[in-house]
C-alpha cells in the first residue's frame, strides 16, 4: 500500500517538475528526414521541373495546334477565350524549380568551391524567368521563391523591362564566372558539367534576349547581340540545351495523348507551310490515325499530301459548315493529328535554347549589320540545324537526309533572297520551333513574321486580333491580391491583348 | 452474514440492478451522488450509507422504473432474505403512496426506519410491509425527485402517503473533463446527456450518423459516401478556420481522442471516405453519452477540446449483480433514394441532333442536346441501335444495389461484492449501396471495476476494433467513381449497355463511352478491375488507479493507450477512361498498384490529486493534475508505377517504384489545477487553471497559461414557488490554448530525393510545398456562455437556453501562398473568428397516463460566424477553389462576414439591372478577380424535434430535423444544364433567348438566341457564373420512426428466464420535408472536412434504412 501511495506521489512531484518542455527541441526534429541536400542534386532537378509549357496555351496562339473542342474547361485561346486552365500552366510549375534555386543558391552563396554549379543555377534560373516574362508581361521576380528565407508571402510584381536588364547582368555575370578549372558539375543532366557548353548556352541565351529589343530598343538589341556572339554562341547541334527522356521521367507536355486525343489537331497555317514547302518536318509532327482517338496503337499515316490542318477560329461544330470539312471520323474528326510516336511522343526530347535557334537569330542580326556574318549561310545553316534534331526523335523514322535539306532549302517559298529575309529568317524560326511553342509565339510577336491571320473567333480581340500574353492565373487574386492588382494596373490591364514590353506594335 | 452495520443499497441503473453492500461512513457522498444522480434509490438505510464508485448518470424513466418494478421487489426480497432479516411477529402495513395530483407513484422506496427492513411501491403505488418488534415504528418514504417523508405507524395498518417534489434531487450527475463526476447544479456551462436508447433502435454503421438533430448546437452532416463513412461533426458551429481539427475531442472512458476524420476530401487528395474514429464503437458498448458543450466545459482536456467534448462510458457491468447475458442483433436495410427530376424530353445528342454514326454517339454520350426522343432505333456507343427513349432514367436505381448491414453483439456481464465486469463482442457485416463496397467491423469491449483493497481501486476499459473497409466508394470527383458518370451520362443509353458493352476489344481498354472521356468513367468497366482495400485494427484501452487517502484527499493515475495499424492496398487498374492501354512512355501498362502500411500511438498519462471538504454551509472541491499526451505515427508505403505485365498486381511488376517513410511524434505536457466552492446548495463558484506546453513549437513560443471561470446559482431554492421545481442561472468565461493545426516538425526545412534516379542521377529538392514556419505562437479560443435552466410543473415542462459567444484569436491558419512565393502555403497566426449562438431545449410531456405517456422533446440551435481578422495585408482569405478542373466557384473567409462565403463571379449587369451578352447571345461575366459572395456555406440553424408515444409496452419514436441558413454550389445543376439533362436545359431549346431580358452589351437590343446552348452554357463555367448554381442547403427531415415493444413484463409474469426481451424497427430518412437544391438530397454531399464545404459534387445517392432490432437479455 506505502508502495502505491509512493509511486502517485512520485508521479505528482515528477510531473510538476519536468512537465514543461524538457526535450521538446529533439522530439521535434525528425529523425528520419534529410536536413541537407547537396545542392548539384537540386539544380539537376530543376533542369527535370523546368515548365515547358503547353500545347493549347502558346503553341494554340501561335498556331501550331488546337482543341477543336468548345467545351468550357477546354475553350481557351483557340476560342480567344481566356481560360484559367491554360493562363495558369507555366506559372503554376514555376514555384517549385525557383524555390529550389533560389535556396540551393543562398545555401552555397559564400562556398567558394562552388564557382560553376552557381553560374549554371543562376543561368538556369535566367531562363526560366525570361519565360515568364515572355508569357505574363510582369511577374514576382526579385521576391519570388523567398517564402521560407524572407517571410516574404505575397511578394511584388516587378516591371518586365526592369526584369529584362536584370536577365541579362545575370546572364553575363554568370558566364562570365564560369571556370574550366573550377568545379566540375556532373548532376548537370544537360551538359554535364561542360563549362564551355554552358558558356555557349549563355551566350545563345543572351542572344535571344537582345534580339527581343529590336523592335523596342533596335540599338540596344544591336549591342547585346554583339556582345553575345563575340562571347561565343552556339556552333553545332552538339551545343544544343537538351533534355533527353526515359522511362521513368517522361516529356509532361506531350501526356495529352493519355485521354481524349480526338481533341487534338494541328492547325491549318502550320500543315499549309509544310505542304507548301513540301517540308520534311512534317513527317514528325503530323498525321492521320484510324481512329483520332486511338492515336498510340499504330503510327499515323504522314504522307503530306493526305494532311489537312484544322482551320484557325473554328470549332468542332462550325468547321463542319466548311466547303472543305473532311468529315467525322470514329468520335473525332478527320483532320492531322499530332504524331504521338515521335515530336509528342512522351520519350520526345525537350529543347531548350538550341543552335538552330542560334542561327537564325545571327542570320536576322547579320541582316540588319548588327554582327559580322552572312545572313544567308546563317539562315541555311539554322534550317538545317533544325533538321537535324530530328534525328534525336523516337518513332524510328530516322535522320533527315542531306538531299532532303537541301531540296526544302532550294525551294522557291524557302530559298534566301534579301529582299524577304526577316520574313524568310523569322518565318522558318515559326517552323524550326514546333518543338518549342513559347520561342515560336515569341518571335512571332517580335517580328511579326510568319504572317499569321487573327483568329477570328468571338468577333475577335482588339488590337492586332493576336493574344498578346497569357494572363495571370486567377489564383493570384486570392494569394496575392494587392501585388496581383497593382500588377494589372501597371501593365495597362491583365487580359489577352496586353503586350509584354519588348513586343510593341 | 452481514456485519452489524452494514446496509444494502439498490439502485436501478436503467435496466441493472445493483445492490451494494456499503460500509459506515461516508453517508453523505453517498446520498449525494445517488440522490443527484437520476438512478432510483431503491432501499437504504440512511443512517449508515457510506460512498461507492459506481456510475450514476443515466436518466432513468418513471416508466422503465414501473416495468421493473417487480422484478425489483423479486430481487429486493432475496437480498432481505439473504440478508437474513426476520419478520417473525408480523404485523402488515399497507397503503398506497401519490404525488400531489394524486397519480400514484411506483418505486417509491419505504423503509422502516432504523431498521434495513424496507419494499418498493407497485404500479399501482401500492405497498405491503411487515413489521414487527419496533417501539414506536415509523416508515419512511422516499423516493427520487420527492420529498422524504416519515410517518409514525402507530398501531396504523392502512398508512397512505402523498409526497411532494424535490428541488435539489432532481438534479443529475454529469461526467465532467477528465472523468470527475459533478452535479450538474454545480456547472455554470451547458452539457447534454444524449438517449443512448435511440442509438440502439435507430443504429447506423457509425454511432455518429444517428446523433442528427439530437442535441442543441450538435450539427452533425453524415456523408453520403458509403457504408464505412465519417461524419462531419461540429458543435456551436466551425470555431476555427479550416486545417485546425474543428470537430469535438471524444472521449471514451477517460481516453481522449480526436474524431480521426479520414473522410473525402478532394482537397487533400481523398476520394473515399475511409470512416472516422466513432465508427470504432458499437453503440450497444456505450452506457452514456454526454455532450459537454464549447470551450468551457472541455477547458480541462486543454486544446484538443476546444470544440467541446463528447464523453461516451461503455458499460462495465455493476456490483453484486451476478451474471448476465444480452444479445443483441440488428438488421438494417438500406434503399437508395432517386431525387433526380431529368428531362426526359430530349436525347443523346448535340445542337438539336442525335447521332448519326457509332462515333457521333460514343463522342456524345454525355450530352443531351439532340432531338426530342420519338422512339426511333438510333445508333448508340456500342453499334447497338435502340429506341431513341429516355432508357436510361432510372439509371440510379439500377445501378446501386440495396445496402444491408447486420450487427449480432453479445455481452456478458457480472458483479461481485468488490468489482464488476462487462465483456461483449460484436459483428457487423454491412453490403454498401454502391455494388462493390462491403464493411466489417468487430468488437471486443471489456470493462472492468475491482476494489483491489479498501481504499484502492482499479478500472480497465479495453476496446479492440477489427474493421475492413473494401473499395469505399470515390466520391466528390471528376474522373473515377460512379456518382460522376451515373448523374451526368444521356439518359437515351440504358443502364444495360454501359453494364455489357464496357469493354472494348480492339483496344484492351474501356469503350468510349461519351467524349469526356477521362473523366467520364464508365463505372462497369472500373468495377470489375479497381480494389481499395482498407483494413484497420485499433486497440483503446485505459487503466485508473485510485486511491482514497481518506474521506477528504484522494489520489488518481491513469493511464489511455490508443494503437492503430492500417492495412492499405489498392490499384488504378489498365485501360481506365483511354483507348490506350499503355502508359504514355509506351514502356508499360498504365496504372499503379499501392500498398500502404500506418502505425499510430497516443499515449496520454495523467495524474490528478483531489480533496473535497465541506465547512459549514461552505464546500470547496480542490484539485491538481497533470498530463502527457504523445503521438507518433509511422506510415510506409511502397508502390508501382505502370505495369511491365498486364492485370498483376504486384510491387515488383512495376515499371517505376515508389516508396515512402512518414513520421511524426508530437507531445503536449501540462499542468492544471481547479477548484469548486459552494454555498449551501445555491451559489457554486468553479475555476480552472491550466498550462499547456507543445512540443511542435518553437521552444521560446510552446508554453501557454489559460483559465475559465464560472458558476451557478440555483435560485429555485430561494423561491417557494407551486410550478418551479428547479431553476438555475448559469454563466461562464474560459480560455483554451491551443497548437491545433501544427505538424511536427513544420517549423524546420527539410529535403527529399525523387524515388527514381534520372539516367542515374539522383534528384531532389526541398520536401513539400509547405513554407516552415517556426514564430508560430499558440493560439486561444475564449468563450462565455450564460444559460438558464426551468423544471416546471413538475418537470412535466424542462427548458434550456444557453447563449453563447466564442472567440478565436490569431489562429494558426494553413494559409495558400501564391506559387511565386515557391510555396503552396504556410502555417501563420492571423485568424480571428467569432461565433455566437443560441441553443435552446424544450422538453415537455403533455400527456403522462399509468399506460400512455407523450414527451416532445424540441432543440434548436442558431450559431452565427463573423471573421474577425484575416492577414494585415487582407481581408479576404481563399480556403478553396472549385473552379478550374473542377467545376464552378470559390470559398473565401471575409472579415465582418460568416464564415465560408461561396463566391463565383456572375452576370455582367448594365446599370438598369440587365444582364449582358456580346453579339453572338453568350452571357458576359464579371472580371475574373471580381468574385461575388452568395452566402456562407454553414447552416444558421440547426435541430430536430423528437416525440416519444409510450402506451404500455410499445413506444412510439418520431424524430425530425432541420438545417437551415446555408447555402450550397451545386456541380450537378451546373453539369445538368450545361450538359442538357436539367429540366433547366429545356429553355430556349425552341430557339429562344436562355435569359428573356437580356440585352446586349451596351445596347438595348434583345439578347440573341445562342447558336448552341451547349458552347453557351458551357460559358457559364469557363467564366465562372455562379448564379444558377447556388441554392439553399436547407431542408427539414423526418428523419426517424422507430418502433419498440418491451416484452420483459410479459416475461416477468411467465417467471421466463429470458429477462428482457425488446424489437424494435425502425425507419431512416423517411421523407424530406423541405428542400431547395434540386436533384438531389441536400445531404448528398461527399466532405466531411472544411475545406470543401457547401460544394455539391456528385456523391452516393442517399438511403433510407430499415432497421430490425431484437434484445434478449437473460
Amino acid at each position: 500500500m506505502k508502495t502505491i501511495k509512493n509511486i502517485i506521489i512520485t508521479c505528482c512531484v515528477f510531473m510538476a517538475i519536468t512537465g514543461c518542455d524538457k526535450g521538446f527541441e529533439e522530439l521535434n526534429t525528425n529523425p528520419y528526414a534529410i536536413n541537407d541536400l547537396d545542392p548539384e542534386i537540386i539544380f539537376a532537378n530543376t533542369q527535370v521541373t523546368l515548365s515547358f509549357g503547353s500545347w493549347e496555351g502558346e503553341a494554340t496562339i501561335a498556331q501550331y495546334f488546337q482543341n477543336a473542342y468548345d467545351l468550357g474547361a477546354t475553350s481557351g485561346f483557340q476560342f480567344n477565350e481566356n481560360n484559367n486552365n491554360f493562363n495558369q500552366i507555366r506559372w503554376g510549375n514555376y514555384g517549385d524549380p525557383i524555390k529550389n534555386l533560389v535556396q540551393g543558391l543562398e545555401n552555397i552563396s559564400d562556398d567558394p568551391s562552388k564557382t560553376n554549379l552557381k553560374s549554371m543555377m543562376r543561368i538556369w534560373k535566367a531562363l526560366i524567368f525570361m519565360n515568364m516574362v515572355d508569357t505574363h508581361a510582369d511577374v514576382p521576380y526579385s521576391e519570388a521563391g523567398r517564402a521560407y528565407l524572407d517571410s516574404n508571402y505575397t511578394p511584388k510584381y516587378d516591371d518586365d523591362a526592369v526584369i529584362y536588364e536584370d536577365l541579362y547582368k545575370e546572364i553575363k555575370e554568370a558566364s562570365a564566372a564560369l571556370n574550366p578549372t573550377a568545379d566540375i558539375v556532373t548532376a548537370d543532366l544537360i551538359y554535364n558539367g561542360d563549362v564551355t557548353k554552358w558558356q555557349r548556352m549563355a551566350n545563345s541565351l543572351l542572344l535571344r534576349l537582345g534580339m527581343r529589343y529590336s523592335k523596342v530598343n533596335p540599338t540596344k538589341a544591336a549591342s547585346i547581340a554583339l556582345e553575345a556572339f563575340n562571347a561565343g554562341v552556339m556552333q553545332t547541334n552538339a551545343d544544343d540545351c537538351v533534355l533527353f527522356y526515359n522511362d521513368l521521367y517522361t516529356n509532361e507536355m506531350n501526356e495529352i495523348s493519355g485521354n481524349n486525343p480526338r481533341f487534338y489537331y494541328l492547325e491549318e497555317p502550320l500543315i499549309n507551310r509544310f505542304q507548301l514547302t513540301d517540308d520534311p518536318r512534317s513527317t514528325y509532327i503530323s498525321g492521320k490515325y484510324p481512329d483520332p482517338n486511338d492515336v498510340l496503337n499504330t503510327p499515323p499515316d504522314v504522307t503530306l499530301a493526305e494532311q489537312q490542318g484544322f482551320p484557325v477560329g473554328y470549332s468542332d461544330f462550325t468547321a463542319a459548315d466548311l466547303p472543305d470539312f473532311p468529315g467525322t471520323k470514329g468520335t473525332g474528326l478527320d483532320y492531322s493529328q499530332p504524331n504521338y510516336f515521335a515530336l509528342f511522343s512522351t520519350l520526345a526530347p525537350r529543347f531548350f535554347i538550341t543552335n538552330s535557334q542560334t542561327k537564325l537569330l545571327l542570320a536576322e542580326a547579320a541582316f540588319r549589320g548588327w554582327i559580322p556574318g552572312n545572313a544567308q549561310a546563317l539562315y541555311v545553316e539554322g534550317i538545317k540545324a533544325s533538321m537535324d534534331q530530328y534525328d534525336l526523335y523516337p518513332g524510328g523514322y530516322g535522320a533527315i537526309s542531306v538531299t532532303d535539306q537541301d531540296a526544302y532549302i532550294a525551294d522557291a517559298e524557302v530559298a534566301y533572297n534579301a529582299t524577304d529575309a526577316l520574313e524568310l529568317i523569322n518565318t522558318e524560326y515559326w517552323v524550326s520551333n514546333v518543338n518549342n511553342p513559347l520561342e515560336g509565339w515569341s518571335n512571332f510577336r517580335r517580328s511579326g513574321f510568319p504572317a499569321l491571320s487573327p483568329n477570328p473567333y468571338n468577333g475577335g480581340l482588339t488590337g492586332d486580333g493576336f493574344v498578346h500574353r497569357a494572363p495571370y492565373p486567377t489564383q493570384e487574386s486570392g494569394s496575392n491580391p494587392d501585388s496581383y492588382t497593382a500588377a494589372g494596373i501597371a501593365i495597362g490591364g491583365d487580359n489577352l491583348t496586353t503586350r509584354v514590353f519588348w513586343d510593341i506594335p | 452474514m452481514f456485519k452489524k452495520n452494514t446496509n444494502i443499497l439498490l439502485i436501478i441503473k436503467k435496466n441493472i440492478y445493483t445492490c451494494s453492500l456499503v460500509n459506515h461512513k461516508n453517508y453523505k457522498m453517498m446520498w449525494k451522488s445517488i440522490a443527484n444522480s437520476k438512478d432510483h434509490l431503491i432501499s437504504t438505510n440512511l443512517k449508515t450509507i457510506k460512498s461507492m464508485e459506481s456510475k450514476f448518470t443515466i436518466y432513468c424513466s418513471q416508466r422503465r422504473l414501473m416495468r421493473n418494478a417487480i422484478i425489483l421487489r423479486t430481487i429486493m426480497f432475496s437480498v432481505m432474505m439473504l440478508g437474513a432479516f426476520g419478520f417473525a411477529h408480523a404485523q402488515t402495513v399497507t397503503g398506497k403512496v401519490t404525488d400531489a395530483n394524486e397519480v400514484p407513484l411506483t418505486g417509491v422506496n419505504v423503509l422502516l426506519k432504523n431498521t434495513s427492513t424496507g419494499t418498493i411501491t407497485d404500479f399501482d403505488g401500492q405497498y405491503q410491509l411487515q413489521i414487527g418488534g419496533q417501539t414506536s415504528p415509523s416508515l419512511i418514504f422516499s423516493s427520487l425527485g420527492y420529498e422524504t417523508k416519515e410517518v409514525s405507524v402507530a398501531g396504523k395498518t392502512i398508512i397512505n402517503v402523498t409526497l411532494n417534489e424535490s428541488a435539489s434531487a432532481l438534479d443529475e450527475v454529469v461526467i465532467t473533463a477528465l472523468g470527475i463526476k459533478k452535479e450538474s447544479k454545480k456547472l455554470g456551462y451547458a452539457v447534454e446527456s444524449v438517449q443512448v436508447e435511440d442509438l440502439q433502435s435507430s443504429r447506423t454503421n457509425n454511432v455518429g450518423s444517428s446523433l442528427v438533430g439530437k442535441v442543441a448546437g450538435l450539427d452533425i452532416s453524415p456523408p453520403s459516401s458509403g457504408a464505412g463513412a465519417s461524419n462531419k461533426i461540429r458543435l456551436r458551429g466551425q470555431s476555427s478556420f479550416a486545417g485546425a481539427d474543428n470537430a469535438p475531442l471524444i472521449v471514451i472512458n477517460g481516453l481522449p481522442m480526436d474524431q480521426g476524420n479520414r473522410g473525402a476530401d478532394m482537397i487533400n487528395g481523398n476520394t473515399r471516405d475511409r470512416g472516422d474514429n466513432l465508427s470504432n464503437l458499437n453503440p450497444d458498448d456505450i452506457e452514456s453519452m454526454t455532450v459537454l458543450k464549447g470551450a468551457t466545459a472541455a477547458a480541462l482536456y486543454g486544446s484538443r477540446a476546444a470544440n467541446g467534448a463528447i464523453i461516451i462510458t461503455t458499460k462495465s457491468g455493476a456490483k453484486s449483480q451476478g451474471i448476465g447475458v444480452e444479445l443483441i442483433s440488428s438488421s438494417t436495410t438500406n434503399t437508395v433514394l432517386d431525387f433526380t427530376n431529368f428531362q426526359t424530353e430530349y436525347g443523346q445528342g448535340t445542337n438539336g441532333q442525335r447521332p448519326a454514326t457509332q462515333g457521333q454517339a460514343a463522342g456524345t454520350g454525355q450530352f443531351s442536346w439532340g432531338e426530342k426522343h420519338d422512339g426511333v432505333p438510333t445508333v448508340q456507343f456500342d453499334g447497338v441501335l435502340r429506341p431513341y427513349s429516355a432508357l436510361g432514367k432510372n439509371r440510379i436505381k439500377e445501378f446501386y444495389r440495396t445496402g444491408s448491414a447486420m450487427t449480432n453483439s453479445i455481452a456478458l456481464s457480472g458483479g461481485g461484492a468488490n468489482g464488476s465486469f462487462r465483456t461483449s463482442f460484436s459483428h457487423t457485416q454491412a453490403k454498401g449501396i454502391d455494388p462493390i463496397n462491403e464493411y466489417r467491423r468487430k468488437i471486443v469491449n471489456l470493462g472492468l471495476n475491482q476494489n483491489i483493497t479498501e481504499k484502492l481501486s482499479l478500472s480497465l476499459n479495453i476496446n479492440y476494433t477489427h474493421e475492413n473497409n473494401d473499395n469505399p466508394p470515390q466520391v466528390g470527383q471528376q474522373g473515377q467513381g460512379a456518382p460522376n458518370f451515373l448523374y451526368r451520362m444521356s439518359q437515351t443509353i440504358p443502364t444495360s449497355a454501359f453494364r455489357e458493352s464496357n469493354y472494348n476489344p480492339e483496344t484492351t481498354t474501356e469503350r468510349q463511352t461519351s467524349g469526356f472521356q477521362g473523366t467520364l468513367i464508365n463505372p462497369y468497366y472500373l468495377y470489375d478491375r479497381i480494389f481499395y482495400l482498407d483494413t484497420r485494427d485499433r486497440f483503446l484501452g485505459t487503466a485508473t488507479l485510485r486511491y482514497e487517502f481518506n474521506d477528504w484527499l484522494y489520489a488518481q493515475g491513469r493511464i489511455n493507450y490508443d494503437f492503430s495499424t492500417s492495412f492499405n492496398e489498392r490499384n488504378n487498374p489498365t485501360g481506365v477512361g483511354t483507348n490506350n492501354p499503355l502508359n504514355n512512355a509506351q514502356t508499360g501498362f498504365g496504372g499503379s498498384y499501392d500498398v500502404e502500411n500506418g502505425t499510430g500511438t497516443d499515449l496520454n498519462a495523467d495524474f490528478l490529486l483531489g480533496t473535497n471538504k465541506e465547512f459549514g454551509d461552505f464546500s470547496v472541491d480542490f484539485s491538481v493534475g497533470g498530463n502527457i499526451y504523445k503521438t507518433k505515427d509511422r506510415n510506409v508505403s511502397a508502390g508501382a508505377r505502370d505495369f511491365i505485365i498486364r492485370d498483376l498486381y504486384s510491387i515488383g511488376n512495376g515499371v517505376a517504384n515508389v516508396q515512402d517513410l512518414g513520421f511524426a511524434r508530437t507531445q503536449v505536457n501540462s499542468l492544471y489545477a481547479f477548484a469548486d466552492l459552494g454555498y449551501k446548495n445555491i451559489l457554486f463558484l468553479n475555476a480552472t487553471a491550466r498550462n499547456d506546453w507543445y512540443s511542435v513549437l518553437n521552444p521560446d513560443l510552446n508554453s501557454y497559461f489559460y483559465p475559465s471561470v464560472g458558476g451557478s446559482f440555483i435560485f429555485s431554492e430561494l423561491i417557494d414557488s407551486s410550478w418551479l421545481t428547479y431553476g438555475k442561472l448559469r454563466a461562464t468565461y474560459a480560455d483554451v490554448g491551443s497548437a491545433n493545426g501544427v505538424n511536427a516538425f513544420s517549423g524546420i526545412l527539410n529535403y527529399s530525393l525523387n524515388n527514381n534516379a534520372f539516367d542515374g542521377q539522383k534528384l531532389g529538392g526541398i520536401a513539400g510545398n509547405v513554407s516552415p514556419n517556426p514564430f508560430l505562437t499558440p493560439f486561444s479560443v475564449s468563450e462565455q456562455e450564460i444559460g438558464l435552466e426551468l423544471r416546471m410543473f413538475r418537470s412535466r415542462v424542462n427548458l434550456d437556453v444557453a447563449v453563447y459567444e466564442k472567440t478565436t484569436t490569431d489562429q494558426i491558419i494553413n494559409v495558400d501562398l501564391t506559387q511565386t512565393s515557391g510555396y503552396e502555403s504556410t502555417p501563420q497566426n492571423l485568424g480571428s473568428l467569432r461565433n455566437r449562438g443560441v441553443e435552446f431545449i424544450l422538453d415537455v410531456t403533455p400527456v403522462q397516463t399509468d399506460n400512455f405517456t407523450w414527451n416532445s422533446a424540441f432543440n434548436a440551435a442558431f450559431n452565427e460566424s463573423e471573421v474577425l481578422k484575416l492577414s494585415p495585408a487582407s481581408d479576404q482569405f481563399l480556403v478553396a477553389e472549385y473552379g478550374g478542373n473542377e467545376f464552378l466557384g470559390r470559398l473565401y473567409y471575409q472579415v465582418g462576414m460568416p464564415l465560408n462565403q461561396l463566391a463565383a463571379r456572375t452576370y455582367l449587369r448594365d446599370a438598369q439591372g440587365r444582364i449582358q451578352v456580346d453579339n453572338n447571345g453568350n452571357v458576359l461575366a464579371t472580371s475574373p478577380s471580381d468574385y461575388k459572395y452568395f452566402g456562407s456555406a454553414l447552416p444558421k440553424w440547426t435541430g430536430g424535434w423528437t416525440n416519444n408515444f409510450t402506451y404500455k409496452n410499445l413506444s412510439l419514436l418520431i424524430h425530425t430535423d432541420f438545417k437551415a441558413g446555408g447555402y450550397v454550389i451545386s456541380s450537378t445543376a451546373l453539369n445538368g444544364l450545361r450538359q442538357g439533362l436539367t429540366q433547366e436545359s429545356l429553355v430556349g431549346r425552341d430557339g429562344s433567348a436562355p435569359i428573356l431580358d437580356a440585352v446586349i452589351q451596351g445596347t438595348d437590343t434583345p439578347a440573341p438566341a445562342p447558336t448552341n446552348l451547349a458552347s453557351y452554357y458551357a460559358g457559364f463555367r469557363n467564366n465562372q457564373i455562379g448564379d444558377p448554381f447556388i441554392f439553399k442547403s436547407d431542408f427539414i427531415k423526418l428523419r426517424t420512426i422507430a418502433l419498440t415493444y418491451d416484452m420483459s413484463g410479459i416475461l416477468r409474469d411467465q417467471n421466463s428466464f429470458v429477462k428482457k426481451l425488446t424489437l424494435s424497427a425502425a425507419i431512416r430518412n423517411v421523407a424530406i420535408l423541405y428542400k431547395d437544391i434540386p436533384n438531389l438530397d441536400p445531404e448528398a454531399f461527399a466532405s466531411s472536412g472544411d475545406t470543401r464545404v457547401g460544394y455539391e459534387q456528385t456523391t452516393l445517392p442517399t438511403t433510407r434504412d430499415f432497421t430490425f432490432t431484437v434484445n434478449v437479455k437473460f
